[in-house]
């Protein structure tokens, strides 16, 4: 005993040592400060340095836009922008780092990961400067088609918006309209004439629909979009939210479900998609092998390199159900300023310096995506995509903006997935997802 | 020089009298000076300056981040902002969290019934390798495979196991027009721990193998002249033989396989895009997609109380195996 413990007194005494040196290190910084006000950032920014975290990284068609735009905002205020092209992992750095004095001045990400981690805590400076900041003559918000806005999606809990968008995405059913010229022509409308379009394809001998069922996040697409269409956006949040789980009871969910149901049951899915690796569906959609597939803008930039040769992208929108006007899902990229940035007003500037014209036209022409101005060009890939959101009278966003810690990824997406691989009935999902949800409920209130 | 075959290994630790475990005969080893021998004074000087900067950084980079882990799992926290106390509520609920139940029984299957498998495959390649013309060869080709990333695995899965792979298009000439659904969410679990035991046991092999070399020719010589058949060998030669080795090997597994995750991820969920099917949730996935499954506001609090689990998990199975394993190391 009296040799360890000879041995041990000094380790002790290292590790209280180490201990409150780490403590010490580590301390001071956790407690963030979240009463941020929104800035004056009409002033001189010269010489001013600021950090941005891109989500994109060196060499994609994106990152091209914007190192232009930063290039020439450099030139005009005379700024300093310092650059990391962290890619899509630059969210889960983000958040050890918004525990400690060293932030980042501007991250861009999607809104469905910007929200949970700096969105909806708190973090984020209110960019209300932004918006009614002048670019190209004309307000940042005045660029901003109003739709996507005034549901107040961006707002925080201060009531001030913490994101601006100067990117978007959605999605629709994808076809190769050299093939299916009919479908470009007179794309169906209602589920009735959709159902009708699979019948006619099936018979003619191509499988009618594609779907990758290893992604779960594509597969719930069908059955939020059909609730969607059914009860309006919001309505699947509005389910979700509801912690007595009764809203599973309403028939128009399992009429949702039962949409999804028809889909498996009538065979309109192409065999196999159910036992499959990502991207083996799409990759045998774009081959001509199937007809359609449900998918996001991204999809001509995704699947062109291997498509048939003369594939011609386009696209129709989920069909509408009940004569219900159909809202289009129109998911943000766009900045947002962490609260404990020193460098706000250069931050906020090059966020609204974005919104400008020619980098909203080159993010349309040249990278090919959807600005979020809808006054810029697109490519004649995503045109139906784009022509279908400026029609639509209200958007919502992918799983209608459900966030709550887990749900998707542990209580909702395991149910769906059985409704969409075949292997549960529209009723015993309802049931399944009624009990789940309740549970949920019970452990996070 | 023989080895008494029959002589039963020592189980447990030495039998030692009442007696010797008293301090008295130490002290009287040691000398009667108050501080110890001379030399037990300069060990003592030097373990400041010699273990010291190892243990300060041990601590920092490990002890605080695990404390810090335990206090996080008190807490409900977004990983960012406002951390709220909820006390022991993280481990209750993950505890009555049937995914994370049926995470961490995955995560035993991995550990148990692969490690089985991998540690019966092993010594039965040890048996063949050791005569084997070539041995070194082999051997090499049987490491190869602990040599890949797992996310090499994660994306062959899909050229071989796609509705329209390698497998499928073997079996149509065989007349297989309705082959099993491969990459079926249920079916995945079961590859992975497939694909566990072929990259694995190549590694472990190779351990024992290097223990196995150790053990003087003579011991086989004696062997055959007494006829003993193969498995006779490993029962009375090699196994007591190469004891600490396995055990070594036993321990490293346990601690690998309850880390196991980035090939669960790789192998469902479109290689990684995606977060896989819950049916091939490993406790590690679990950890993760609390915490960074991206789709969600993140759960750090329960996230790290299902990693300190794990950690829990780690120590009492590693504790129980030395136990269990332990023996007098045989010396030759």
């Amino acid at each position: 005993m009296g040799k360890t413990a000879r041995h041990l007194r000094p380790l002790a005494a290292l590790l209280g040592a180490a201990l409150a040196l780490s403590t010490t290190a580590c301390g001071g910084a956790t407690d963030a400060s979240t009463a941020a006000e929104a800035v004056d950032i009409s002033g001189s920014i010269s010489g001013q340095t600021i950090n941005y975290w891109s989500m994109w990284k060196d060499g994609e068609p994106q990152q091209k836009v914007i190192a232009a735009a930063i290039a020439d905002f450099e030139k005009e205020t005379g700024a300093t922008v310092s650059v990391q092209w962290q890619g899509r992992s630059n969210t889960e750095k983000l958040v050890p780092a918004l525990n400690t004095n060293n932030v980042p001045d501007l991250v861009d990400g999607t809104f469905a990961k910007l929200a949970p981690v700096i969105g909806e805590t708190g973090q984020a400076s209110p960019l209300t400067s932004v918006y009614s900041y002048e670019v190209d003559g004309q307000a940042v918000s005045s660029v901003i088609p109003e739709k996507f806005t005034s549901n107040g999606v961006f707002k925080g809990e201060d009531g001030q918006p913490w994101m601006v968008p100067y990117s978007v995405s959605s999605d629709g059913i994808w076809f190769d309209a050299a093939k299916h010229p009919e479908l470009k022509a007179k794309p169906p409308a209602t589920w009735d004439e959709f159902i009708a379009v699979l019948n006619k394809l099936k018979a003619g001998g191509t499988a009618p629909i594609a779907a990758d069922g290893d992604v779960a996040g594509y597969n719930s697409t069908w059955f939020v979009t059909a609730l969607l269409r059914l009860k309006g956006a919001g309505s699947f949040k509005a389910l979700v939210e509801d912690k007595s789980g009764e809203g599973w009871e309403d028939p128009a969910v399992l009429e949702a479900a039962r949409k999804v149901e028809t889909l498996v049951k009538g065979g309109y899915l192409n065999s196999g998609y159910n036992a499959s690796k990502f991207p083996a569906q799409q990759q045998l959609w774009a081959n001509g092998d199937a007809a359609l597939i449900l998918n996001g803008s991204w999809t001509p930039t995704e699947t062109g390199s291997y498509a048939a040769p003369g594939f011609e992208y386009s696209s129709f929108q989920f069909p509408a159900m009940d004569n219900k006007p159909a809202s289009a899902r129109v998911d943000f990229i766009g900045f947002a300023v962490p609260a404990k940035s020193k460098n706000q007003v250069p931050a906020q500037r090059l966020a609204a310096f974005m919104l400008s014209a020619k980098y909203q036209n080159a993010l349309g022409t040249e990278a090919k995506v959807l600005p979020v101005r809808s006054d810029a060009p697109v490519d004649p890939a995503v045109a139906s995509v784009k022509a279908a959101i400026d029609a639509a009278p209200a958007t919502h966003l992918q799983n209608d903006g459900v966030t709550f810690p887990g749900f998707m990824e542990k209580v909702f997406f395991p149910k769906d997935d059985e409704l969409f691989l075949g292997k549960t009935s529209a009723d015993e999902f309802i049931a399944k997802m009624k009990a789940a949800q309740i549970q949920y409920w019970k452990d996070n209130s | 020089m023989t080895l008494h075959l029959t002589e039963p290994r020592t189980g447990g630790a030495p039998a030692q009298s009442p007696e010797s475990l008293k301090p008295a005969p130490r002290k009287s080893r040691r000398g009667s000076r108050p501080g110890g021998s001379s030399i037990d004074v300069q060990r003592k000087k030097l373990l400041i300056p010699f273990v010291g900067p190892a243990f300060v950084l041990y601590t920092v980079l490990f002890i605080v981040p695990a404390l810090g882990a335990v206090w996080i799992s008190l807490h409900k926290w977004a990983g960012s902002g406002p951390m709220k106390f909820v006390g022991l509520d993280n481990y209750g609920r993950i505890f009555r969290d049937q995914l994370f139940l049926s995470s961490f029984g995955n995560t035993l299957l991995l550990l148990f019934v692969v490690g089985t498998a991998i540690f019966v495959l092993a010594f039965a390649l040890t048996l063949v390798l050791r005569d084997m013309a070539g041995k070194k060869i082999a051997r090499n080709v049987i490491f190869f495979p602990h040599l890949i990333n797992a996310l090499v695995f994660g994306v062959l899965a899909g050229f071989i196991f796609n509705p329209g792979g390698i497998v499928n298009s073997l079996l149509a000439p065989l007349g297989v027009t309705d082959p099993p659904k491969w990459l079926a969410q249920d079916n995945i679990f079961p590859l992975i721990m497939v694909t566990l035991v072929c990259t694995t046991t190549g590694y472990f092999t190779t351990i024992l193998m290097a223990g196995v070399d150790r053990i003087p020719p003579y011991y086989y010589e004696d062997c055959a002249l007494a006829g003993a058949s193969a498995f006779q060998r490993l029962r009375y030669v090699i196994l007591p033989l190469t004891w600490d080795v396995f055990g070594t090997c036993a321990v490293l597994w346990t601690i690998s396989s309850v880390k196991i995750f980035e090939i669960v991820w790789v192998f469902g969920g479109s290689s990684g895009a995606g977060v896989p099917p819950t049916q091939s949730w490993t406790a590690a996935v679990y950890t993760y997609v609390n915490a960074f499954s991206g789709q969600s506001t993140p759960a750090y609090g329960a996230a790290t109380a299902s990693a300190v689990l794990s950690l829990a998990l780690i120590s009492v199975l590693v504790v129980l195996l030395r136990r269990a394993m332990r023996r007098d190391a045989v010396e030759f």
